[in-house]
This record gives C-alpha cells, sequence and structure tokens, in this order.
C-alpha cells in the first residue's frame, strides 16, 4: 500500500457546486444516505455512464467538470423514478437539468442528435409560439443528413394518411410575447448547429 | 361544470383523436372546456433540457392567461404539458414573490377521476366495454414528482384502472403501468424507445392485455408508431391496439368509432372491437 494514502476528508473538499445547487435548484445533497435506490430505478441507467447515485456523489466532491462532460446528462429521460424513490426527497432529476443547461451554455455535448433535437424544437416555438411536427421533422432529417430513409418515410406515409401528422398547424397571434419569454431566457436557439 | 382547457401542440396533428375524443366525452359530461386563449408550447422536453427560465416564462404565460380568462383550474390531457405547467405552478407558488392566484393544474384523467368522479361517468355508459382485458397505461410523468403532481400513486396508479372498470372493462395487474415509455427521444434516439417501449409492450402482453390504454400522446405515438419495430428488434407480433382512454370512453358513451377517432390508431384496433361486439 502507498505510504501516502490517506483516506479523502470531505470536510476538506471545496463545497461550492453543493452549495451552488443548494441555492439555485433548492436541491440538498447532503442528506444522501448512497442507497442508490435512485439508480435501482433509473429508466435509463443501464446505458448510463454515471448513474444518478453517482451523480449526487460527484456533486459533494465538486467535479463540475466530470458532471459537465457526462453522457447521463444528454439520455436523461426526466421520468423523476430518482425523484421519487429517494428516501431523502433528493431531486436528482433537477440536478441533471441544471448540470445540462450549464453544458449547453458551454457548447458540451455528447449526443449532438439530441441537443439538436432541443434546439430545432425551441427555436419553432421561437418562430410561432407552437410546436409543428412535421416541419420539425422533416428540419432534424435534413440537418442530420437523414435524407432517405425508407423506414421513416414508410412510417412517416403511414402517419400522413391517418392525419397523425400536418405540414400546417396555427401558431400563436402574439408572437412578440413570445419573443419577449425568449429573450428574459438563458439560451438563444440558434436554429440548430449540429 | 367548467375548466379551461389545454389543449398542446399534438392535438394539432398528432394526437387529434385524442383532443376530439376528450372534447367529445366532456360534452356529454356536461363540462364545458374552455381552451386555453392564444396558447404558446410548453416547451416540452427542449425548454427545461436547455434553459430553466425559459420554460418557467412560457408556461407561466399560459398560466397568465388561464387566470385572466377567470378561471382558477386548468386541464390538460398531454403529461408532458401537464408536467411543465405543473412544475412551473409550483415553483411560481413557493418562488419569493409568491402570487396567489395560480391555477391549479390538472391532468385529464385526474380531473375525470376526482372532479367528475365514477358515478357521472358510468352514468352516461350507454355501451358497456364488456369482454375486454386491458393494460392501463400512465407512464412516468402523470403522477410523478409526487410531491408536485399531487396525484395518484406513482408507483401503483389506480385512477384509470377504475375508469376503465366503471365502463365495463377488465384491467390486468401488470409490472409495466408507470415505468417510462420512452418520452421525447422519439426522434433524436429512437434506439432508446425501442428499447423502453419494448419493454412495455412485453410486459403488457404477458399480463394477458388485449389493447394498452394510454393518457398522453407521447406514450400513444411511442407505443403505436414504433411497434412495427419494436416487433422486428425483438421477433414476436404484439399487435397490442394502443388506445386512448377517452377514446373507449367515447365508445361506451355510444359515439361511433370513426367520430371517436379510432381510425387514426396505427394498430387497427377494429378486429378486438369487433370481436366484443361494440361496432
Amino acid at each position: 500500500m502507498n505510504s501516502d494514502y490517506r483516506p479523502m476528508r470531505l470536510d476538506e473538499i471545496d463545497d461550492s457546486l453543493q452549495r451552488e445547487i443548494k441555492e439555485k435548484c433548492g436541491v440538498d445533497v447532503e442528506t444522501c444516505m448512497e442507497c442508490g435506490k435512485c439508480s435501482g430505478g433509473c429508466s435509463n441507467g443501464h446505458i448510463f455512464d454515471f448513474t444518478p447515485r453517482k451523480i449526487v456523489q460527484l456533486v459533494k466532491l465538486n467535479a463540475e467538470d466530470t458532471l459537465i462532460a457526462m453522457d447521463s446528462l444528454w439520455i436523461c429521460l426526466s421520468c423523476h423514478l430518482c425523484v421519487d424513490r429517494c428516501p431523502s426527497g433528493i431531486d436528482t432529476a433537477r440536478i441533471l437539468d441544471y448540470m445540462r443547461q450549464k453544458a449547453y451554455r458551454k457548447g458540451v455535448t455528447t449526443r449532438p442528435k439530441i441537443s439538436l433535437f432541443h434546439e430545432l424544437m425551441m427555436s419553432s416555438v421561437l418562430r410561432s409560439g407552437r410546436v409543428s411536427e412535421l416541419p420539425l421533422l422533416m428540419k432534424y432529417n435534413w440537418k442530420t443528413r437523414q435524407y432517405i430513409n425508407r423506414k421513416d418515410a414508410v412510417l412517416g406515409l403511414k402517419m400522413l394518411l391517418k392525419g397523425k401528422l400536418r405540414l400546417f398547424s396555427p401558431g400563436v397571434k402574439d408572437r412578440e410575447e413570445v419573443r419577449r419569454i425568449f429573450s428574459t431566457g438563458n439560451s438563444k436557439p440558434t436554429g440548430g448547429r449540429p | 361544470m367548467k375548466i379551461a382547457y389545454f389543449p398542446g401542440c399534438s392535438a394539432h396533428a398528432m394526437a387529434s383523436e385524442y383532443d376530439r375524443s376528450a372534447r367529445l366525452v366532456c360534452d356529454d359530461l356536461g363540462v364545458a372546456l374552455n381552451e386555453v386563449t392564444d396558447w404558446n408550447c410548453c416547451g416540452a422536453t427542449a425548454a427545461h433540457s436547455l434553459d430553466h427560465e425559459l420554460m418557467l416564462g412560457l408556461n407561466g404565460r399560459n398560466l397568465a392567461t388561464v387566470s385572466r380568462m377567470g378561471f382558477d383550474k386548468v386541464t390538460t390531457p398531454c403529461s408532458g404539458c401537464f408536467s411543465q405547467l405543473k412544475r412551473t405552478g409550483f415553483e411560481l407558488k413557493s418562488s419569493e414573490t409568491a402570487r396567489r392566484d395560480i391555477p391549479r393544474v390538472m391532468h385529464l384523467l385526474q380531473f375525470l377521476a376526482e372532479e367528475v368522479g365514477l358515478d357521472r361517468i358510468l352514468g352516461s355508459v350507454v355501451k358497456r366495454v364488456r369482454g375486454l382485458k386491458l393494460a392501463a397505461y400512465y407512464g412516468c410523468l402523470i403522477t410523478r414528482p409526487k410531491k408536485i403532481t399531487e396525484f395518484d400513486d406513482p408507483e401503483q396508479p389506480m385512477s384509470m384502472d377504475r375508469i376503465l372498470r366503471a365502463i365495463g372493462a377488465q384491467t390486468v395487474n401488470w409490472s409495466h403501468k408507470a415505468e417510462c415509455c420512452g418520452g421525447g427521444f422519439a426522434v433524436s434516439q429512437t434506439s432508446i424507445v425501442i428499447d423502453l417501449a419494448g419493454q412495455v409492450l412485453e410486459a403488457a402482453r404477458q399480463a394477458g392485455a388485449e389493447a394498452v390504454i394510454v393518457a398522453c400522446p407521447l406514450c400513444q405515438s411511442n407505443l403505436d408508431a414504433r411497434q412495427k419495430c419494436i416487433e422486428e428488434e425483438r421477433g414476436i407480433v404484439y399487435a397490442l391496439p394502443v388506445i386512448y382512454f377517452t377514446q373507449l370512453i367515447a365508445l361506451a358513451f355510444g359515439h361511433p368509432a370513426g367520430k371517436a377517432g379510432l381510425k387514426n390508431l396505427l394498430v387497427s384496433p377494429f378486429p378486438l372491437l369487433e370481436r366484443i361486439g361494440l361496432l
């Protein structure tokens, strides 16, 4: 055993991220008892690089760089199972939202297609106040260069025939008000950079 | 009885049959649905994923409109819209500059189960849906997180089961009624939906269900439109119709299948409905 070894002491670790999350999100990770019910229930836990329990520990360890770069941020389904199963009432989904928003502002994403889809959706809302599914899908396929995908084309055609996709749908009348809401937000949709 | 109504973006196309059947059923129950004036998108998964303030702003505008219309309650058939509106209301209420006039947000399932009640629903039934074994599927956002939604049980919800039983159907006990279908990743990460929605369909099949009943446009689309892909992936033919709970109530209230929008579903429910003589 390395003679320099000394156990890590939590009271020696910078707790600025933990305090930041408590202040900004109202989530106190101090009460975590590491039971792991959050990770056991997590809908996508089997493909997460860091499971919810680890994420809470990373907050305690002030590991902001790791949190911002992790894949879990982008494939969290926000199903809130972790929140309801936590005996300490820790809202892990809110922590993931907060860290993802931070990553996004820094231009970091591990899943460019997912963040692109979010962006295209938001630019549709910015433009008309609502989301039109078909134009959104067409734009997404165009940007991701999925011009000819037989399976999607067949499904799209079926949905079109069933009235599940429409080219036009009415938008909000007060567009000015919608633009004002966007200008107070923290992100500016760019119309989708891949 | 009247309440403000927030249809949500998918009501225009992807889930138009849900919107239509919801209006039909409420009309029969004597509930006036007043559409929120000039409503905007709730931001869905995208807004809360990228920008918390934007999510609050978008939903804050809709909640303020509801108050201006003179309503203290608003209902929405979409679980995604419900979740975003509900969280915004929750945060606005608990913020330092708390406003008192924030309307209560209720999912349509919650409104029908709690405010309208089983007795009134039963009172409008003209054709009981006998001989059907159904899997009531709630998905994640109707009941979770509990401290915000204040509705039903997040692990073992029963409100939809009770309604379906009241109109004459049988519901199965099954493991996945409150699991996630893959939500908003239908397009950007389809493999996740194929995996999770596949688990839901498999659980419904194993429980002996003949159809899955849903209360969310995303759940419906993931289980219905992606069912062919899931079948190819798993090598099993499910052929499970995925029907909105309002569509089934509309049938029980005596409306024809076309009016209830059953023709809009990709996996046809007609063989099943013909077998039990509901058509």
